[in-house]
């Protein structure tokens, strides 16, 4: 018998704190469509994009038709016959579309000048298969960037398909395609499967799995748990196979909490939010008091940062309102928003949350300085320094001299400065985008206390959190999002990591798992 | 969506604001200068034009790979030093002097290129410290102004053919070089890096050897605008070229290149140049007092870089 078309196995790959594959393989042959599987942060991507050559692994091997292939880039990719169409675009919004297709592989007369006729025609019959999404007129001559997303998906889709591949990946291919888009693809995908073509599938949608792929491989944690067919499986395994067997269901004591920032008001505040529509938003209600931790969950990117955004007054609010004790929050200007008692201690802490390069203190104290500044203006250093130390002692950050720069911490005390840096503001309210991403276990645990300490000093805690075993030892309540929009919610009682898979990935409600 | 759509109109729009900058400069300067349109005056115009167009195409193809060359001021002058001892007076070794400008401009650039593709340093740092070494190097090559162009040369260059000035014939030829270096790959590649380096790389886009071809060419349009000076002027100058560099980069921006790479064209920096030189020719007409030239000049080119810009502005507050 000959070889599997592909073979990956042993593959580890970490960034930073992160062990993103931790020993992560497949096996698939020709002629087949191969979901990759996983919940949030189980690696499915890194373990595409390893094999599409834009990660190179620490470690693993790649073997196609059972010949060992070392892929250092994207064009040794290309060279083996593998094409991806990735989560992230890689389409050039400046070039048009048939400038996209034939990107990096132009058809060029001598010395290097570029053929257009014959790269309109190669763009033009990868494109044509697609012409139903495009209601019959192919935008050939069309900046790519203004096409719509889903529009941008299929060229995509049709560039990989111009390279002729014998491995195709499609990395969250129908994230951002209507209904007739995907009808369109899958009726691709199986003609390619017909012509003998691997198709590696990643996508959240399990009805899509279960109506296009013949089998599929389950990640979690980086590690390849197991594969199926799917035609002897259903949901439930897979949710199974996704979450784990371990009922893993943790203490909800808050324990000896090491901190217990001050927050401003230790009465009772209630944030109510009513039919809040932004980008990416729609339609979102509820309420929350004080000391209460509200999670929110579902699959990455439905919406859940932009909530947190539009709280904090940096998203245009296009219908709705939040309420903080009968006050409206103010929509426009985060600046207003802090001063109303909102902090947000965003995802990307390198980008938005922190000064990397300048000192720990700096950071600390910049959010609260009017507070401490003589006559609005002037800032004296004893009581900046002061300010700065009391939150270093009771976050317990590890640091070396508030002179230090942050970027010289550690995530987790990265971390901590940036939550610290709002703390210091004694908001009433606190939004957390995903505060333990990159943060080792031990770090995790001090964060976890830090976030219970807040709720029971008081504060209205909003916590995004990709990790569903953080928002299981966390949440009070978790509301699910898919598409902008609350799909779900759970409360106590029914908060487990089981569940909030099942919910994630909208299965019906109330199955038992 | 709509932001993208803004985007494609900003392009057209700061195209328009280019054309609209053009037509205003030359109506202030004709109105000025009582014999603008006659042929001598023409002719000389356009032949302090082409060095400054030369080196803003250079500084386009930079750009649009999202790049920036702060040095092409300066090799603009070691090349035009090399060829001006080379030359020396004979027109039998212009023809050497010319291959050695170019070959200047050439390693210039594989420098800079290389500095910036492979040791990943800012295009700004990398370019102003190489800047100090070619300027440094032109000053070892020609202390002081001097050498001498062959007189045939600086002839043809303020000849006319038909009526029409060579050098409005040379700043035809460079934009036509332009239209031929966009159908090829190398610019197509540009393009996809300055836009969006990370996709390119995706797409299988040689993405570091294409940033060294953007310095390459850059290099040689300034080879190209150092033969032009020295037609001009006739003798070598090892400070020549420092002037040129920023007005390079603002030639750029007026002509509605985005300084972040991937959007614009050389065409638009041709027309910028020219108003740059518009601009310093209705100064002088104007009989601004010599104290005050610089002042009102900087002022100019404000209003100038602040118009091409409106569109993008529009933009942003769109999004």
């Amino acid at each position: 018998m000959s070889p599997p078309l592909l073979e990956m196995s042993g593959v580890r790959k970490r960034y930073g704190g992160v062990q993103a594959l931790d020993g992560a393989g497949l096996t698939a042959v020709r002629g087949e469509v191969h979901a990759l599987l996983g919940p949030n942060g189980s690696g499915k991507s890194t373990l595409d994009k390893t094999l599409a050559g834009t990660v190179v692994p620490d470690a693993g091997t790649i073997r196609i038709d059972g010949a060992e292939a070392s892929v250092g880039g994207p064009r040794d990719a290309h060279a083996l016959g593998v094409a991806a169409v990735y989560q992230q675009l890689s389409v050039v919004g400046d070039l048009t579309v048939t400038q996209n297709i034939v990107l990096g592989l132009e058809p060029a007369r001598r010395f290097g000048f570029l053929d257009q006729r014959a790269a309109r025609d190669r763009a033009g019959a990868a494109l044509e298969r697609f012409a139903a999404a495009f209601a019959g007129r192919l935008p050939l001559d069309r900046p790519a960037g203004a096409l719509g997303p889903g529009e941008q998906q299929i060229v995509e889709v049709a560039k990989a398909l111009a390279r002729r591949p014998r491995i195709l990946v499609l990395d969250e291919a129908t994230a951002s395609l209507h209904k007739e888009q995907v009808d369109v693809l899958f009726d691709v995908v199986r003609e390619l499967r017909a012509d003998g073509v691997l198709v590696l599938f990643t996508s959240h949608r399990l009805d899509e799995v279960f109506a296009l792929c013949d089998r599929a491989t389950v990640l979690r944690n980086g590690r390849t748990v197991g594969t199926v067919e799917l035609a002897a499986t259903d949901e439930d395994e897979l949710v199974r196979l996704m979450v784990g067997d371990a009922p893993h269901q943790a203490p909800r004591t808050p324990s000896d909490a090491p901190a217990t920032p001050s927050v401003a008001a230790p009465g009772t505040s209630t944030l109510e939010v009513r039919g809040l529509s932004a980008d990416r938003l729609r339609d979102v209600s509820f309420t929350v008091r004080s000391g209460e931790v509200l999670g929110l969950g579902g699959l990455q990117g439905q919406g859940q940062s932009e909530l947190l955004l539009a709280l904090f007054g940096g998203a245009r609010v296009t219908a709705g309102e939040a309420v903080l004790d009968g006050r409206p929050l103010p929509r426009s200007s985060p600046a207003k928003a802090a001063r109303a008692g909102v902090a947000l201690v965003p995802g990307d802490r390198g980008r938005q949350g922190m000064f990397a390069v300048r000192p720990i203190q700096e950071n600390l104290s910049l959010a609260s300085m009017r507070r401490r500044a003589t006559g609005r203006l002037a800032l004296r250093a004893a009581a900046e320094r002061r300010a700065a130390t009391s939150m270093v002692e009771r976050l317990r950050i590890k640091i070396g001299s508030l002179a230090d720069p942050v970027s010289t911490l550690s995530g987790g005390n990265q971390q901590k400065v940036v939550i610290g840096k709002w703390l210091l503001d004694r908001p009433r309210v606190v939004l957390l985008d995903d505060p333990t991403k990159g943060v080792d276990v031990a770090a995790k645990e001090e964060i976890y206390a830090i976030i219970r300490g807040l709720a029971a000093d008081g504060a209205v805690v909003i916590l995004n959190s990709s990790d569903n075993r953080e928002l299981t030892e966390l949440s009070d309540r978790v509301l699910v999002l898919f598409e902008g929009a609350v799909a779900e919610e759970l409360g106590a009682d029914a908060i487990s990591e089981r569940r909030l898979v099942s919910s994630a990935l909208r299965l019906a409600p109330g199955e038992k798992l | 969506m709509t932001g993208v759509l803004d985007r494609v109109r900003g392009v057209q729009l700061s195209g328009l604001a280019t054309v609209a900058m053009l037509v205003v400069a030359v109506a202030v300067n004709a109105s000025l200068q009582p014999n603008f349109w006659d042929s001598y005056a023409l002719t000389s115009n356009f032949a302090t034009f082409v060095p400054l167009v030369a080196i803003a195409v250079g500084q386009t193809i930079v750009v649009l790979s999202g790049g920036l060359d702060l040095s092409l001021g300066a090799q603009v002058t070691l090349a035009s030093v090399v060829a001006v001892r080379i030359v020396d007076g004979s027109l039998d070794r212009y023809p050497l002097a010319v291959a050695a400008a170019l070959g200047v401009g050439l390693a210039c650039g594989a420098l800079n290129g290389l500095v910036v593709a492979l040791l990943r340093l800012q295009p700004i740092v990398a370019t102003f410290a190489t800047s100090f070494v070619y300027s440094g190097l032109a000053l070892v090559v020609l202390p002081t102004p001097g050498g001498s162009v062959p007189f045939e040369v600086t002839t043809a260059y303020r000849d006319s053919v038909l009526g029409v000035p060579v050098a409005l014939l040379l700043i035809v030829a460079l934009a036509l070089l332009w239209l031929v270096l966009r159908r090829h790959r190398v610019m197509r590649h540009v393009y996809a890096v300055g836009g969006d380096a990370d996709a390119a790389y995706a797409s299988l886009v040689p993405v570091a050897r294409t940033r060294v071809w953007a310095y390459v060419l850059g290099g040689l349009f300034a080879a190209l605008s150092a033969l032009a000076i020295l037609a001009n002027t006739g003798s070598g100058d090892p400070f020549v070229g420092n002037e040129l560099t920023l007005a390079s980069v603002a030639a750029v921006v007026i002509g509605g290149t985005a300084l972040a790479g991937g959007r614009g064209g050389a065409g638009g920096s041709v027309i910028g140049a020219i108003v740059l030189a518009l601009v310093a020719n209705i100064i002088f007409f104007a009989d601004v007092p010599t104290d005050y030239r610089q002042l009102v000049n900087g002022a100019v080119i404000i209003l100038a870089l602040a118009l091409a810009g409106i569109p993008a502005l529009q933009k942003r507050r769109a999004a």
